[in-house]
Formats: C-alpha cells, sequence, structure tokens
C-alpha cells in the first residue's frame, strides 16, 4: 500500500451510479463519469450541455471502473494510466510494467474481451467497459484451464512475461476458439519474453484450446 | 507525463475552439500521443479526447465505404468489405504493430502518428521537427531514414495505411472552425520543405472525421507489402502499397505507393507509366521497379533500402500477375 | 561419499517436473520486487547524465523539493561529479507516487561542463582519441600463447585469414533492476531484483557502512538477470538513502532505458583471426588480434582460441575502454563472440579446402564427449543430405543451408549452505539462501529433498530468495543447479537420519536396523511406520538440521553442439532461423521440463543476438539511442525457430549447470548456415538484412 493510498480515505465500492463530487469539474454543473454511449470517453447524457464547454477533468478525481467484475473506485488524475492505476492505486500487481511505452505486452489487460495495453490507455478512458486482468481469469482462486496448461507445459520461466502472456493467450481463445499453429503465434506476436519461453507458450496455447473445446 | 487537462467534447462542431489555440492535442487510441507525452517531447496543457464523438465511429457503405478516423485499426483490418475490395488496406491494416496496439490505434491517428525517428523521440535532441536547428540523423544513425525526399529532415512517414489508402484513391473529410472540407489523401501529407513541424495539411484547429474510398472496379487488383526486420511491433523498414486498374492481362492504370522510404507516403508515377499498356511480365516488372527507385538519395547507412524497395516493389507485382 | 540413485530407483529427480512457483506465476499472484509495496512507500525516480563525459558543475533542486508531493530528494548521489557516459545516476527523488517523481526530476536544474567523449571502440582506440579516465590510457594490451606459431604457419598448407565484428548487447530482462529499500530503525530490509541476496546484503552494509547482520535482502521472485544482476546497485543504495530521508518505504526501479544504459552489457569484439592448416585440415597454428570494449569496465575479454586446441597459438588482446555503461557478465561472458569467430574460420578452412566442415571439427575437437555429441546432432539434423549441397546452390532467391557450432562452459558450484525442519505433521520445510532466476531453482529444491526423503514434492516447501537463510552463492557462471542440489541433498539425508535417530529410541531398535523405503519407515523385522507415523513420535517437537555442498554429487565443463538450419531472402537479405538442433550434456537432469526450457531459451537468446540485437550509438552525442524495446529488437514469437533438443544424459557426472552453454554456439551455427545457403560469409553480428544485402551485392 502506497503513501498515497495511507494519505487518502479510501472509499468502498459503491454502486454505479455513484457521482464524485471530488476533483475540480469545469463546465459541467455536477460532474456525471463513466457512461460512455460510442466507444470510451466520459461523455454522459446530454445533461449540461447548454452550460459553458464539454465535461474537463482536471487534477485528482475519483472514477469508477468495473475491474474482473467488480465495480471498483479508484482515485487517478488524467494522466494515470490504466496500468499504474491497478498496479499503484488498487494493488493489482499481476499486470507488469516493463516498458511503459506499448513495445511488450508485459501489461496487456482485456478490454471487453479485447486484448489491449494497460500502460498506454488512460484510466480514464476506460469508461464503462470491463478490465479483466490476469487476477481475473481465475475463479474462485482455481487456475484456468489455460492458465494450468502454463504451468504443466512450463510456458514459464521468471514469469514477469507470464501474465500478459496468458491474458493475450485469453483474448486469442475467446475469439477464436481453435486457432491454428500460425494463429497462436500471431495471437502473441505482442509479447516479449526475453527467457525464451515461445515454444512452450504454443504448445500450452494448444493444449488450452484442445482442453476447452473437449469441455 | 506533464500533468493536462483532458477534455472530451461530445459535439465535432466544439473540436476546434480546444484545438486552435495550439495548446491542445487530440486524444484518439493514444497509442502515439501516450508515447510523446511520456517522453515529455509534447507537453500540451489539454488533451482533447475525441472518442466521444459519434460521426467518428463506424464504417459505413456509401458510393464506396466510408471509414469513421476512430475505426480501430483491427475493424479495419478484419472488416469484410475491406478485405473484399480493398485488399492492399486489409493487408497494411493487419501488418500493423501488434494485436494489442491494433485493438487500440485508430485509422486517423495511423494517418497523423509522428515520425519513430530516434532522435525526435528523444527529449534529448532538440531537432529540426520539434523547432529545433539540426537534423541529427544526416551525420548520424540513419539507418532507418529516408532515401526519398529527405531534407532538411530525413525522417520516414511511418503509417502502413497511408501507401494504401492512397494507392486506393481514398479522400479525407476534414473538420475544422471553418467547417467541413474534402481532401484526396494524396495531397494530405508534407514533406520537410513545405513544412516542418508537422507532417501533414491539416490545421491547428482541424480533424480527419472519416476517410473515403471510392467504389472499388472489378478490374482493380491491390496489394500491401510490408519488410520489416522484426515480423511484429516493427514499422515498415519500407514498404509498397500497389493498386493497379487492369484491362484483362494488362495493366490499364494504378497506383504505386512507398512507404518507411520517404518524409511522406512516396508515389511513384514513374513506375506506373512503365506499366501501363503491359501485361505484368517479368521485363514490366523489372523496369517499373527500377523506375520506382530512380533518383534515390541514401545516407551513410540506409543504401540498401534501395535494392529492398526496389525487389519488394517486383514482389509485389509479381504477386499481381 | 554421498552419490545419487540412478533415474529407474527416482521418482522425482530426473521426471518432467511442473514448477512448483508456476501456479503463483500464471495466476499473477507472485510478488516481484516491482510489485512490492510496503505501508507507506514513496515512489523513486532518477536524474541521469545525458552527457557522455561531463563534469557536474552544480545541482539546484530547490523546485523539486516544493513540489506537492515529494518526500525526499538527493543530489549527492553522483560519487565525484565526474560522469563518465550518458545514464550516470545524478541525482534522485521520492515521491507519492511515480509522475510526481518525474516531475520532480523534471524541476531539478544541472549544469555540466561537457569534455569530449568516444563511444565506439574505434573512436576509442585512435591515436589521440580523448580518454576516458585521465590518468589511464583507453587501450590495455594482454598477450597470451603457447608454442611456436611462426612454425605452425609455416606447416600449414592453406592459411585463411578473417576479420570478425560483434556487437555490444543488453541484457534486457523483462523486470528492470530496481530495489525496494525499507527501514525500521538501524536494520534495513530491502527488496531487490537480484541473482545474489548474499552477495547484496554484503555490498549493501559495506556502502552504507553499517554491520551486515542488520541488512536483510529478499528476493521471492524475480524477472530475469542473465548476469546483470550479481551485485549490489548504485540503485539500492540510493533507495536506501532516500529511504532514510524520507522516512518511509522507498521503491526505486529502473526505467527501460536506464536498464539499457546503466547496468551492464555484453561486450563488443573486434577480432582479426589467422589460422593454418594442413590440406587434410588438421591446424597448425592459430592467431589472432582481438578487442574488446566494455565501457567504463574497460574490460571486454575474448577467449581465443576457443573450443579447437592447436598446437600452437597466440592472442594479443586490447582491452578498450569507452564512454558507455560498464559491461557486466552475460551469460557465457566473451564465449559467444568468440565462438562466432572461431566456428566461421573454421568453417571458412573447411570449406576452402573442399572438405566437409564436420569431419574438419571432428579432426580438431580434443573433446570426447563433444566427439560423440558432432555426430548425434549432425544424424538428427541429416548433415550427410545437406552435406552434398554446395554453398550458395540452388535456384530462386530463398536459399537454404545448415551450419553447425559447439561450445565449452566451465560451470561447477560449491559452497551452498541449507537447513531443513521437519514437522510432527510430516510436512517440510527447507531454507536456502539461493534465488530462482527463472531456472526453476525452487522446483529444484523442493524435488531434491522430496527425492531424498520419499515424499511427494508437495509435501516440501522451499524457500529462498533470503539472506536470513543460510549462505549460497549468487546465481552465476551456471552454478546454481550444482551448487545447491548437493547441499539440499546433504541436508536431507541429515533430516533422514535424525528422524531415523527418532523412530529408532521409539521402537527401542538401532538406527542401523531402519530404512527408508519411498516415504515408509521399515525395520529389520518387519514392522513399517508410515512417514507421517514417524513424524508424529516427534510430539511437540521439530527436526532441525542443516548440511552444505558436498564433493561427489556435481560436476563441471559442459561441451554442446548445435547444427542450425536457415532459410536466406536473397531478394531482401531477411536470414529466418527455420531449426536448431542442439546436443546439451546436463549431467544428471533434477528436472527434464525446466532444463529443455533452459536450452530452448538459451538458443532463442542466441538467435536474438545473431539477428536483430544491437545497442546503437551515436558518436557525435554519445548517447545510445535506441534505448527501448522498439528499436532495441529482442526476438518475438514471430521468429522462433524450431528447437530440437538432445540432452546428451550423463548421470555419473552429478548435478551440472546448463543456463549459459546453449547460448554460446548459436550465432556462429546460424552464420555458417547463412555461408552454406547463400555462398557469402557474414563477419558482423546481428545479422541484419542491410548487411546480408551488402555481402550478396559484394559477392
Amino acid at each position: 500500500m502506497s503513501q498515497r493510498e495511507l494519505d487518502q480515505d479510501q472509499g468502498q465500492e459503491e454502486t454505479a451510479s455513484a457521482v464524485s463530487r471530488r476533483g475540480f469539474l469545469k463546465g459541467m454543473g455536477g460532474g456525471l463519469l463513466g457512461t460512455a454511449t460510442v466507444g470510451t470517453g466520459l461523455l454522459g447524457e446530454e445533461v449540461g450541455a447548454a452550460v459553458s464547454g464539454p465535461p474537463t477533468l482536471s487534477g485528482p478525481q475519483r472514477i469508477t471502473l468495473s475491474i474482473n467484475g467488480k465495480r471498483t473506485q479508484v482515485e487517478v488524475e488524467p494522466r494515470t494510466t490504466l496500468l499504474e492505476a491497478l498496479r499503484d492505486r488498487l494493488n493489482l500487481t499481476g499486470s507488469k510494467e516493463v516498458c511503459d511505452r506499448g513495445q511488450c505486452g508485459a501489461c496487456t489487460v482485456l478490454l471487453d474481451d479485447k486484448a489491449i495495453l494497460g500502460c498506454m490507455m488512460l484510466a480514464v478512458n476506460v469508461g464503462e467497459r470491463e478490465v479483466t486482468t490476469v487476477e481475473g481469469l481465475a475463479e474462485e482462486g482455481e487456475m484456468s484451464e489455460l492458465q494450468a496448461a502454463f504451468v504443466q507445459q512450463d510456458a514459464l520461466m521468471c514469469g514477469f512475461c507470464t501474465p500478459g502472456f496468458v491474458v493475450s493467450a485469453e483474448a486469442l481463445l475467446r475469439s477464436n476458439p481453435n486457432p491454428t499453429a500460425e494463429q497462436i503465434r500471431q495471437g502473441v506476436s505482442g509479447n516479449l519474453c526475453r527467457c525464451g519461453t515461445y515454444p512452450k507458450v504454443f504448445e500450452a496455447i494448444e493444449v488450452a484450446a484442445k482442453n476447452r473445446r473437449g469441455r | 507525463m506533464r500533468a493536462f487537462d483532458l477534455v472530451s467534447p461530445t459535439r465535432l462542431q466544439d473540436v476546434s475552439s480546444l484545438l486552435e489555440d495550439g495548446k491542445g492535442q487530440i486524444l484518439a487510441g493514444g497509442t502515439d500521443l501516450l508515447d510523446r507525452l511520456k517522453e515529455r517531447i509534447d507537453q500540451p496543457e489539454r488533451v482533447v479526447d475525441i472518442n466521444g464523438l459519434r460521426e467518428l465511429h463506424g464504417i459505413t457503405n456509401g458510393v464506396g465505404l466510408s471509414l469513421g478516423s476512430l475505426t480501430t485499426i483491427a475493424d479495419v483490418a478484419e472488416d469484410g468489405r475491406v478485405r473484399d475490395a480493398y485488399t492492399a488496406l486489409a493487408e497494411a491494416a493487419a501488418s500493423v504493430a501488434t494485436p494489442q496496439l491494433r485493438n487500440m490505434g485508430t485509422l486517423g491517428g495511423n494517418l497523423c502518428q509522428r515520425p519513430r525517428c530516434w532522435y525526435y523521440r528523444s527529449n534529448d535532441y532538440p531537432c529540426l521537427k520539434k523547432g529545433g536547428h539540426e537534423c541529427y540523423a544526416v551525420s548520424g544513425r540513419n539507418k532507418y531514414h529516408a532515401i526519398f525526399g529527405g531534407g532538411p529532415s530525413y525522417i520516414v512517414h511511418p503509417s502502413d495505411t497511408a501507401p494504401a489508402l492512397i494507392a486506393l484513391g481514398a479522400e479525407l473529410e476534414i473538420h475544422g472552425a471553418q467547417g467541413e472540407r474534402m481532401l484526396a489523401l494524396a495531397d494530405f501529407f508534407q514533406g520537410p520543405r513545405e513544412n516542418l513541424l508537422s507532417e501533414n495539411a491539416l490545421g491547428l484547429d482541424e480533424l480527419i472525421a472519416r476517410i473515403h474510398l471510392p467504389k472499388p472496379k472489378a478490374s482493380t487488383r491491390s496489394t500491401f507489402l510490408k519488410f520489416r526486420e522484426k515480423q511484429s511491433l516493427d514499422f515498415a523498414v519500407s514498404s509498397v502499397a500497389v493498386a493497379l486498374e487492369m484491362d484483362g492481362e494488362s495493366v490499364r492504370d494504378g497506383r504505386i505507393v512507398l512507404g518507411g522510404v520517404a518524409p511522406i507516403p512516396w508515389s511513384v508515377p514513374a513506375a506506373v507509366e512503365q506499366l501501363q499498356g503491359r501485361t505484368l511480365s517479368s521485363a514490366a516488372i523489372d523496369d517499373a521497379a527500377a523506375a520506382a527507385v530512380e533518383g534515390a538519395r541514401p545516407l551513410d547507412e540506409n543504401g540498401f533500402k534501395v535494392t529492398l524497395t526496389r525487389n519488394l516493389l517486383r514482389r509485389a507485382l509479381q504477386q499481381l500477375a | 561419499m554421498a552419490s545419487w540413485k540412478p533415474y529407474t530407483e527416482m521418482t522425482v529427480v530426473g521426471s518432467r517436473q511442473p514448477r512448483i512457483d508456476g501456479p503463483e506465476k500464471v495466476t499473477g499472484r507472485a510478488k516481484y520486487t516491482w510489485d512490492q509495496r510496503p505501508p507507506g512507500m514513496l515512489y523513486g525516480a532518477l536524474l541521469t547524465s545525458p552527457y557522455a563525459a561531463a563534469k557536474l558543475i552544480s545541482i539546484d533542486a530547490t523546485k523539486a523539493r516544493a513540489l506537492v508531493g515529494v518526500h525526499a530528494v538527493l543530489t549527492d548521489v553522483h560519487p565525484t561529479g565526474n560522469v563518465r557516459f550518458a545514464g550516470e545516476y545524478v541525482a534522485a527523488v521520492a515521491a507519492v507516487d511515480k509522475q510526481v517523481a518525474l516531475d520532480a526530476v523534471a524541476l531539478i536544474e544541472v549544469k555540466w561542463n561537457e569534455r569530449s567523449h568516444v563511444v565506439t571502440l574505434w573512436d576509442a582506440i585512435e591515436e589521440g582519441a580523448p580518454r576516458v579516465f585521465a590518468d589511464q590510457e583507453n587501450v590495455k594490451e594482454n598477450d597470451r600463447g603457447e608454442g611456436d606459431v611462426e612454425a605452425g604457419f609455416a606447416e600449414a598448407e592453406q592459411i585463411v585469414e578473417a576479420e570478425f565484428f560483434t556487437q555490444v548487447q543488453t541484457h534486457s530482462p523483462l523486470e528492470t533492476h530496481g530495489s525496494v529499500a525499507a527501514w525500521e530503525g538501524d536494520e534495513l530490509t530491502v527488496w531487490d531484483s537480484t541473482q545474489a541476496v548474499h552477495g547484496v546484503r554484503e555490498g549493501l552494509a559495506k556502502a552504507l557502512a553499517m554491520p551486515a547482520n542488520k541488512v536483510r535482502v529478499i528476493c521471492q521472485h524475480m524477472g530475469g538477470g542473465f548476469g546483470a544482476k550479481l551485485g549490489p546497485g548504485a540503485y539500492t543504495v540510493i533507495a536506501a538513502k532516500l529511504a532514510q530521508a524520507a522516512a518511509a518505504p522507498v521503491q526505486l526501479m529502473l526505467s527501460r532505458k536506464d536498464q539499457h544504459l546503466s547496468v551492464g552489457n555484453r561486450p563488443d569484439s573486434w577480432q582479426k583471426l589467422k589460422l593454418g592448416a594442413t590440406k587434410d585440415g588438421r591446424c597448425t597454428a592459430f592467431e589472432c588480434t582481438t578487442w574488446g570494449s566494455g565501457g567504463i569496465g574497460g574490460r571486454g575479454g575474448v577467449p581465443q582460441p576457443y573450443v579447437y586446441q592447436f598446437p600452437a597459438w597466440k592472442q594479443k588482446h586490447h582491452n578498450v575502454a569507452t564512454n558507455t555503461g560498464g559491461a557486466r557478465a552475460f551469460r557465457a561472458p566473451g564465449r559467444p563472440q568468440a565462438c562466432f569467430a572461431m566456428e566461421q574460420i573454421i568453417d571458412e578452412m573447411a570449406w576452402t579446402l573442399g572438405l566437409d566442415p564436420l569431419e574438419v571439427r571432428l579432426l580438431n575437437d580434443g573433446n570426447e564427449t563433444r566427439q560423440a555429441q558432432w555426430k548425434i546432432g549432425a544424424e538428427r539434423i541429416d548433415w550427410q543430405r545437406w552435406r552434398q549441397r554446395q554453398p550458395g546452390a540452388g535456384a530462386g532467391p530463398i536459399k537454404r543451408g545448415v551450419g553447425m557450432g559447439a561450445s565449452i562452459w566451465f560451470t561447477g558450484g560449491r559452497g551452498t549452505k541449507a537447513q531443513m525442519d521437519i514437522l510432527s505433521d510430516g510436512t517440510v520445510e527447507v531454507r536456502c539462501g539461493t534465488q530462482d532466476i527463472g531456472t526453476g531453482t525452487r522446483t529444484l529444491i523442493a524435488a531434491v529433498a522430496a527425492e531424498e526423503l520419499g515424499l511427494p514434492i508437495e509435501a516440501v516447501q522451499a524457500r529462498i530468495g533470503d539472506s536470513n537463510f543460510p549462505f549460497s552463492g549468487g546465481s552465476g557462471g551456471s552454478t546454481t543447479a550444482p551448487s545447491v542440489a548437493p547441499a539440499i541433498k546433504v541436508t536431507a539425508e541429515n533430516g533422514k537420519a535424525e528422524l531415523a535417530a527418532v523412530v529408532a529410541r521409539h521402537l527401542g531398535i538401532a538406527t542401523t536396523e531402519l530404512t527408508f523405503d519411498g516415504g515408509t519407515v521399515r525395520t529389520a523385522s518387519g514392522q513399517s511406520l508410515s512417514w507421517r507415523e514417524a513424524c508424529a513420535l516427534l510430539g511437540a517437537t521439530t527436526i532441525s538440521v542443516q548440511g552444505e555442498w558436498q564433493e561427489g554429487l556435481s560436476g563441471s565443463n559442459v561441451a554442446g553442439c548445435q547444427f542450425a538450419e536457415v532459410e536466406v531472402d536473397t531478394e531482401t537479405g531477411r536470414i529466418d532461423v527455420i531449426k536448431v538442433v542442439a546436443v546439451a550434456d546436463c549431467g544428471l537432469i533434477v528436472d527434464r521440463l525446466t532444463t529443455e526450457s533452459q536450452v530452448n531459451g538459451a538458443i532463442i537468446q542466441g538467435v536474438s543476438y545473431a539477428l536483430l540485437e544491437e545497442r546503437v550509438m551515436d558518436a557525435d552525442t554519445g548517447r545510445m539511442v535506441n534505448a527501448d524495446f522498439e528499436n532495441y529488437k529482442i526476438l518475438g514469437a514471430l521468429e522462433v525457430p524450431e528447437i530440437d533438443v538432445i540432452l546428451y544424459d550423463q548421470p555419473e557426472r552429478g548435478v551440472i549447470g546448463i543456463g549459459e552453454p546453449p547460448t554460446i554456439p548459436t550465432s556462429a551455427a546460424v552464420a555458417n548456415a547463412v555461408f552454406h545457403a547463400t555462398g557469402v560469409r557474414l563477419r558482423e553480428l546481428p545479422m541484419t538484412p542491410d548487411k546480408v544485402l551488402a555481402a550478396l551485392e559484394e559477392a
């Protein structure tokens, strides 16, 4: 737990309709966060469209994100990345910071089933979309069969790239339950491994795909 | 990143006023902007989040096809209509970066992205493109830099979709303070002699709303080939986009555009001229490829791009034969 | 003397055992140094020098200190103010979050006097080059040799001379270097991403001038090191001082850019080789002049002659200093460089003489193990068929070929100590101050202990990565398995002996009448107790034993050879490594699964070194221009070859390390394959498309 979290009043999870009155919201009297009607962003209904200017965020905000199926409150600034929000505000340290420039895939999380890079997305841009991290793939503490396949095939060594690979593989299998060998390679082509686990990662995904189809 | 205000306009007409003072930068997918902010080569007061603008989303049928500038690269690559009728674009989109970045990056962002030059991307180098006095690539490390159209800056334009879209005859729908205007993508990019501080014709107050593709002709064949050192993530060391209008087995007309070799996507009409009225024989292909690289002016370390580009174009044309 | 049982009598050791810490890692529960969050923790950031050579004149941190959220700023971080590479640490900040810390760093005002620098080997060796260290030459020569080289060359009927160049490679572990430091009174706890918890404790205590018994270093999981994390870092000392100044724990992890610049690399090499042989391929003499630049560390050794033994040889080596980050041990230091050159010149000799490159190697390779390995590998890749093809033959722009290379490495290990507790519920805890850098040490410990006690691996809790645990050396030199496995076995034997004493006392018999059979304790008279029953006799007590490494259970010297098949696109210059066949001797294999992974990983790093990686320096400004993962290219999923690992089982040699050896010959095998495919030899690493096209054009 960081100094920042101790410095703050750490709120409990609130309902989706909760509205933050903290921070400074220019232009919109109350400040309605979340609920994008199209894609991402912070627009809501046209409440307050008559007042001056579009919604503006400045300085610390409390926002609500849906993470691993739970509505979660988190304090961020506009410049806070999703990865920072996860790792440094919410202590979800499974997703890793390796390059912080979108070049290595270690921070891969799912946004509504699609693999994206937490370090290249602003937390305030997530909106209503569902964030799934590696921590959210194990149900009730039981490894998913994909995670189990990684362990069985030894598709990990130091393990630092592993959460990113597991999430990318999960995204692949959700969109393509029967991938060819080439599609598997392409599916994890955005994830770097320095220890050299690739061959066994490919095997693990194949095994997991078979197991899933068998169900 | 330096702290900024995040402004999220809900109406397209509100965007210009947020950009025209030069203190705002557009946030679409964020995959280029966030890199620049983290390196602190850009430190805008205001980030204008355009993701909520309805008009910028979706691929719609029109005379040809109309793609919102916020369409993700992944959606472009996977759209059946793009694959069927605009092959070069589908192939280009599929080759961009990595799966994760394709899910995040947008078509508009891909066209407007800033250079990848390592001097440009570093806060340690006050280069020409950032308002400084020198292009460090000239006497520095320039393996990835321009062999055409360079000077005074030698960056290459990093977009993959741009050469494909130009080859396919794309037009941009641009919105700004003065309203709406259409501009051929072929006329959109600007080299360093025309414009140092950006790579295109957008005014401070403007953004790309939609990208329009003309109705495809049944006789069109198109392809896109990208060469890079690593098979993923890497930007093109050289790329070729070819769209040919065939008359039976002869070439009637077409466009060939090179990527990764010039500060702007590099059209080579001279190469097309070599093909007009001929079949795609190996002689015709060789002539076209030689014409495409005619006049190349390599730097110390990038001479190989001449051979590479010539061979890449030959291969693309062979594939269309 | 203790000895291992044969594989047929073992159930855990020698099996394909999944990592016991696998579940933690795949679920994201494993906590690395980056993930530590002691209460009240602040985030640190560094200000580094943008200049390769400069004198620090002044630092003004007033604005930084005034920034809200900043809890500490250190401006006396640099020992002398005399900076010798771009990226040296100059100041440090601790703040409530990383972004605030970086804001503060940007507010620190520094005045510099720039000096002249040299950042490439070529610039550094030039007459009159600016000196990296004022009081020394940039170049230090050392000569070695044996035998009469002149006579050897006189005897030769064929002489081949060639020049080779290999690049600077950065370790690039996915977890950057860094530490979390937390004080409690005058006691310091440090979580460090390290390969050496004990080494760091010792070094840190010295650096902070404090008693070592008040320093604790913890590293439960770490994200790769490859040799760069074998000692305490300046960032660790800085983190400790920031934590003191801020009166709060501080996490200081390097950025990816700082990682490339400041914590080590594999030196480059420039090698001029000359080889003489009789026309039947027997080498008579070898001579080389070599250079290696190790940054401010100055050392860039290239151990020639490598692998092959010649009757007469001579090496004139030059260690060159440059204004760049100092070199550090990197997976078989010096050997990939040496092998790349040696295996190509011997290959060139063979082809020049019109002889089979494999036969020439067999003729000159005195290592018995490798004699067998060459033949095994050759058969697996079907060298006899490939041999028929002449270099560069075949129509079409896509050409295929096969090449080979061999290696030797010294490994071995000793000195590890361990403790074991056997608890009355039958569970077992082993404690050892070693670390698991991705190799599977935790699993190895549990496996050896479980095997010795006749238990399933789940019954053993292996605790590592803490300087509070008994001493073990740094995980480098491929010494961990041969150091740790014997120590665990001996400790477990000691534990078993004490349990036997307890059981014997209870049954009123002599311990000599007891045997351990799997997990069951049997007496000569036919009684038996299960492991649990035996342990239950402990009642309220615990068995606590120690043990240490003993001779006879481990070995040293690892040979090995590789064959690579490549495809070269002669129109674009792309090299694709299609397949690598690796024969690796590995002594007694504790875990076949993790051993395979080690060999895979080493080969993949070797291919990456051969084709992609390179530190690119801008000579004018003295900076690395590709200090990221976009332009510093490490091999990805789409470049992975098919890897066929043949473990050359020799259990009689005991446990041997395998982390480094398989990375040594890969680039040589690939280069020789490229020659076979195209008829053109690439003598410079990395073998990127531009170099391939240039070489083809010249030919």
